[in-house]
C-alpha cells in the first residue's frame, strides 16, 4: 500500500505555529500499525519527529494521539482499519486539551494532577487481618472495568467538557475513583465522592460518550461516571 | 467567552460520533431557546412600557427571517426536550450505554416525527404571511 502520512508538527524552538508535514510511504503492509509508520518516519526520514512510545503493545498508554480525528493508541490501530484499497492518507495529531510540548508529545501533567486529586490508591486504616482482605467474585466484579485503565488520557482529551474547562477532573480520574469507591475493602469512598461532587467533578459530564468511544481498553467510561453520579445522589457508595 | 472559543475550536478538530453531534444539537437548542425567551420577555414588556415598539416587533416577526427562524427554533426546542429525556434516562440507568447509538438515532428520528405537524401548521402560516398562499 502507498500511504501519505500527514503529521501535525510543532517545534516550540523553531515554529510560531503548528503545521502539516507530509511523508509518502511505499510498501506499507495492511497489518502495519500507525506506530510502525511513525517509527519509520523517525528512523529513516526525519529523526526530529517527537512522539512518545514505550511498550508498543497497548499496555503502557504512552502513544495515545489523534489519528484521523479520533483518539487512539498508535500501537493498537492497524493501517487496514484506516485505509481501504491500495492507497490512502492517514492524519496524525497530538491530543486536544493538553499543551503541546513538541510534535505529538503533550504535557500530561494537568492530566495527572486531576488523577492525583481523587486519591487513587487503596485506603483502609483498620488493622490488617492475619491473611488477605477477602472479597467475593461479585464484589470484585463491581469495580473490574476501572482496573483496566492505563491512563493514556484518550478519554479525557476527547471530552468536550474538558476542552471547555481544563479544571474539570475528567473521565480518567473519575474511572480511577470509581475503582476504589466501589471496592468494598476501601474506606475512603465518601471523601472521594465529596471530591467528585464538587463544581469540577462528575456533574460537568454531559453524557456525550466521546470518552467511551475513545477508550482503547473498551472501558464503558460513561457508565462508570453515571454510577458515580448515582452514588453521590444516594450518598453511599 | 474564554471557554467558548476553545470548545468550538476543538469540537471542529475532533471527529466525534453521534454522541458529539447530539451534544452540539443540544447546545444549539438550549441557546436558541434562551435567545427566544429573552426576546419574548423583552417584547412582551413593551406592551406596557413602549406600545409602539411592540407593534413594530409584531410586524418584524412576520418578516421572512423571523418566520424561518421560528420554524428552526421549534425544531431545536423539540430536539432539546427529547434529547434531555434521553440523557436523563442514560444517567438513571447507566447500563443503557450499550444502546447509546440506537437511542441517539432514535432521538433524531422522534424529533423529526414530532416536528412534522408543527412544520405543516407553522409553515402554512408562514406561506400565508409571506407569499399570500393559503394551503388550508
Amino acid at each position: 500500500m502507498d500511504i501519505r502520512l500527514r503529521i501535525r508538527r510543532f517545534n516550540p524552538e523553531v515554529d510560531q505555529e503548528s503545521y502539516w508535514a507530509e511523508y509518502d510511504l511505499k510498501d506499507v503492509q495492511p497489518v502495519d500499525r500507525v506506530l510502525d509508520l511513525l517509527e519509520h518516519v523517525k528512523g529513516h526520514i526525519d529523526g526530529t519527529l517527537g512522539l512518545r512510545r514505550s511498550c508498543g503493545h497497548g499496555i503502557c498508554g504512552s502513544d495515545a494521539m489523534r489519528i484521523n480525528g479520533q483518539n487512539m493508541l498508535a500501537c493498537k490501530v492497524l493501517v487496514r482499519n484506516l485505509v481501504q484499497g491500495d492507497k490512502g492518507t492517514i492524519q496524525v495529531e497530538p491530543m486536544l486539551g493538553l499543551p503541546v510540548i513538541k510534535d505529538l508529545i503533550v504535557d500530561m501533567e494537568p492530566f495527572f494532577e486531576h488523577y492525583r486529586a481523587v486519591v487513587p490508591y487503596f485506603i483502609n486504616d483498620d488493622p490488617a487481618p492475619e491473611r488477605e482482605r477477602l472479597q467475593r467474585p461479585a464484589e470484585r466484579e463491581r469495580f473490574d472495568e476501572g482496573t483496566k485503565c492505563i491512563l493514556c488520557a484518550a478519554c479525557t482529551t476527547s471530552c468536550p467538557s474538558f476542552w471547555a474547562d481544563r479544571t474539570y477532573i475528567g473521565p480518567a480520574a473519575i474511572v480511577q475513583a470509581h475503582r476504589f469507591i466501589f471496592d468494598g475493602r476501601d474506606t475512603a469512598g465518601d471523601s472521594r465522592l465529596a471530591i467528585l461532587a464538587s463544581e469540577k467533578g462528575v456533574w460537568r459530564c454531559r453524557t456525550i460518550f466521546n470518552c467511551t468511544m475513545a477508550c482503547p481498553r473498551e472501558i464503558p467510561v460513561t457508565q462508570l461516571i453515571a454510577e458515580v453520579k448515582k452514588a453521590i445522589g444516594k450518598q453511599k457508595p | 467567552m474564554s471557554t467558548f472559543i476553545p470548545t468550538v475550536r476543538e469540537t471542529f478538530r475532533y471527529k466525534g460520533k453521534e454522541g458529539q453531534l447530539a451534544w452540539i444539537g443540544h447546545r444549539l437548542g438550549g441557546l436558541g431557546t434562551l435567545i427566544f425567551f429573552i426576546i419574548h420577555v423583552v417584547d412582551t414588556s413593551w406592551v406596557y412600557f413602549w406600545p409602539q415598539g411592540y407593534h413594530h416587533a409584531i410586524v418584524l416577526y412576520r418578516s421572512w427571517p423571523f418566520q424561518i427562524g421560528e420554524l428552526l427554533l421549534v425544531l431545536l426546542v423539540i430536539y432539546h426536550g427529547l434529547n434531555g429525556l434521553r440523557i436523563t434516562l442514560m444517567d438513571w440507568k447507566p447500563t443503557l450505554w450499550r444502546y447509546q447509538r440506537q437511542m441517539t438515532l432514535g432521538t433524531f428520528g422522534l424529533t423529526v416525527l414530532f416536528y412534522i405537524p408543527a412544520f405543516i401548521i407553522m409553515g402554512s402560516h408562514a406561506l400565508k404571511n409571506l407569499l399570500g398562499i393559503e394551503l388550508f
